[in-house]
């Protein structure tokens, strides 16, 4: 898909629920237009324009007009905390929120409460805070039955490398956790390193090249995303080892789907930022209208590998949204 | 007057003298990591981790050889990284649509762009060159963000990745680009009248005013010129990852600072070269690849990469070349 189209389907969509084509229900039920203040943590990364497009559609379906929050510093704690403190004071009707760091926006999340603001989380755990309900998915589990199916596929024994994200997030850690867990489970799985590659294309690419000069034989690759999966597979493949060693990453991004319908990479978990965002929208206006929310929705972990990757190869603004039914049916 | 323009001439044989100390010690800075790494890691001392070694510190080089320039002017170009990532972006926008050429010529256009206002804020604008780049660093950065709205783009055609991703006779092509940049760079420092401007206007600008230099038109040149070499590396950093996203430069700023001084340039300007950011690239590859290789504890990494560029820089010190001049 190019941007030029993207750029006019965003522009369309945002000027729409801006100008007031919601649906007549929604004003006579309000009697002013429902406000939500979504939150996301960068304007840079892939993953958070596929949740601002989930958001929108569900605003958009729901007749409701959904105000996207980002730091303009990526996943910046001291901005985000302003940002919530102005937003505070606009008094929007609900937040749907993400914090960059869950602990440090506790404090800040606590004001909202006083203030009455009902808080929908998602994507990452908050705790210690009044929160409508939590919908995500759960990083140590998804790396590990990722990992699993790998290592199954690998008759269940073999050399790993792992590439670490950035040592110090806690999705990095709760997935390496995760990958620890199904080693563990697997005694023929033999771990050669594990290295930071601080979830970017460069410098795992840079690090990965290093270990093949150590590693002559590498069975598979376990990446703690999927721009490193991407970069680490072409390394792969241009040091003439391609189609020798299994790759494999998390989120489920367009340029990975590509490589796994291509054979370059084996599989990955498909991290729907698209599907979260579209629930949590759902799920706060349901909380403003009196429905009833359940107290936390997991997204089920769905892997990609090259039997079912074609459902995945769907850009955001293509994809059906998320039956809330489906999801909290039990 | 006079007595400036004497004062001036007198200098340029001493700052040789130190930049040959400088070069050496880095150098021997360069052989004594070679030597433990070999004794440590039986993978080290191969030829295929030295072209990879070789690969890895040519773009780094590529992306420090702009801002030593600047610092040889007693300045510093902040927005280096920034400037990559919205050329890297505008390129690969237009290579990804067909348009290689044009978006060859707009990556080095935006880079150039970047670099001369830089300039102009400094010069005719009087701003401290930390402040004045620190502010176009957020521009850049702020620009890539609108003009990616969080998109990232892959797939660059191969004719285009050859420039970061190929190879000639077994050697890397971005080995052989940023061999080329630096003899060239080289040559205009050592030879030409802007190059002797440059450490003239580094050592002491006042003298440099004086002594009838257009100091103005040197420092937006010499500025213009780091921005259309981040427009430069961002080619080569797009073609070697198949990638571009608006955060593309964002980790590479400290990287690139941290080669220069490596390479013995001094941050106060008039001291050093290119010849040092060369083998300080090469070091700061060679770190990498050395904790990549004895696979030193993940949590380590950052400790121990800091510890080896201050003990590296300390025994410049010690050993009396002057990084920062003395009084």
């Amino acid at each position: 898909m190019d941007r030029r189209t993207f750029i006019k389907t965003t522009l369309a969509a945002t000027s729409a629920t801006a100008f007031g084509a919601m649906p007549e229900f929604a004003r006579a039920q309000a009697g002013k237009p429902v406000t939500i203040a979504f939150f996301v943590k960068n304007v840079t990364n892939p993953f958070w324009k596929a949740c601002r497009i989930g958001a929108e559609k569900a605003g958009k379906a729901l007749g409701v007009t959904i105000e996207t929050v980002a730091p303009t510093k990526p996943d910046n704690i001291e901005e985000q905390t302003r940002l919530v403190e102005d937003w505070i004071i606009k008094k929007p009707d609900a937040f749907v929120f993400v914090p960059v760091d869950y602990k440090a926006l506790e404090p800040s999340i606590q004001k909202a409460n006083k203030a009455g603001i009902p808080v929908v989380d998602y994507n990452n755990r908050m705790t210690n805070v009044d929160l409508v309900t939590y919908i995500g998915s759960d990083d140590e589990v998804m790396e590990y039955q990722i990992c699993k199916s790998l290592f199954e596929s690998m008759g269940g024994k073999g050399k790993v490398v792992h590439i670490d994200g950035v040592p110090a997030a806690s999705t990095a850690q709760a997935r390496k956790k995760g990958f620890e867990r199904a080693v563990k489970e697997t005694p023929g799985i033999e771990v050669l390193t594990s290295q930071p590659g601080n979830y970017r294309r460069l410098s795992a690419v840079q690090v990965f090249e290093n270990l093949m000069q150590r590693f002559p034989v590498i069975d598979a690759v376990v990446s703690a995303n999927d721009d490193m999966a991407v970069g680490i597979a072409e390394s792969l493949a241009a040091a003439g080892r391609g189609g020798k060693t299994k790759v494999i990453g998390i989120d489920g991004i367009p340029d990975a789907t590509a490589a796994i319908a291509a054979g370059k990479m084996f599989a990955t978990a498909d991290f729907s930022g698209h599907d979260q965002a579209y629930l949590a929208v759902t799920a706060a206006v349901r909380k403003l209208r009196g429905q009833p929310v359940p107290k936390e929705i997991i997204l089920p972990v769905v892997i990609v590998t090259k039997d079912n990757v074609k459902n995945f190869m769907k850009t955001p603004e293509e994809r059906d949204p998320p039956d809330w039914n489906k999801y909290t049916s039990g | 007057m006079s007595v400036e323009v004497t004062k001036l001439k007198s200098r340029w044989p001493s700052l040789h003298t130190d930049r040959l100390f400088v070069v050496v010690s880095r150098l021997i800075a360069l052989a004594l990591l070679v030597v433990v790494l070999s004794i440590l890691s039986p993978y080290f001392l191969t030829w295929t981790n030295f072209i990879n070694v070789l690969r890895q510190a040519s773009l780094q080089f590529m992306m420090s050889a702009g801002l030593t320039i600047v610092v040889l002017t007693a300045g510093i170009d902040l927005s280096i990284g920034a400037v990559l990532g919205l050329s890297a972006c505008i390129a690969a926008s237009l290579i990804t649509g067909g348009f290689m050429i044009l978006g060859i010529a707009a990556a080095l256009f935006a880079g150039l762009a970047c670099g001369l206002v830089n300039g102009m804020l400094v010069t005719v604008g009087r701003i401290p060159p930390f402040i004045a780049t620190y502010g176009t660093l957020w521009i850049a950065f702020g620009l890539g963000y609108v003009f990616m709205k969080g998109e990232v783009i892959y797939g660059l055609p191969e004719g285009f990745r050859f420039i970061g991703a190929g190879f000639v006779w077994g050697i890397p092509v971005p080995v052989i680009v940023a061999v080329a940049l630096l003899a060239a760079l080289h040559f205009l420092l050592q030879k030409t009248v802007l190059g002797r401007a440059i450490y003239a206007i580094g050592g002491n600008p006042d003298a440099a005013r004086l002594s009838g230099m257009p100091v103005t038109r040197r420092l937006i040149t010499v500025y213009g010129l780091s921005g259309l070499l981040s427009g430069f590396a961002a080619l080569v950093a797009i073609a070697r990852i198949n990638a571009a996203d608006s955060s593309v430069g964002e980790d590479l700023l400290l990287p690139a600072i941290a080669a220069v001084c490596l390479g013995g340039t001094s941050l106060f300007g008039g001291v050093g070269g290119i010849m040092g950011t060369a083998v300080g690239s090469v070091i700061l590859a060679l770190i990498v690849n050395g904790t990549n290789l004895l696979g030193v504890q993940t949590f380590w990494q950052n400790a121990v990469m800091g510890t080896i560029i201050l003990i590296s820089v300390l025994v410049d010190q010690l050993g009396g070349t002057r990084l920062v001049r003395d009084q």
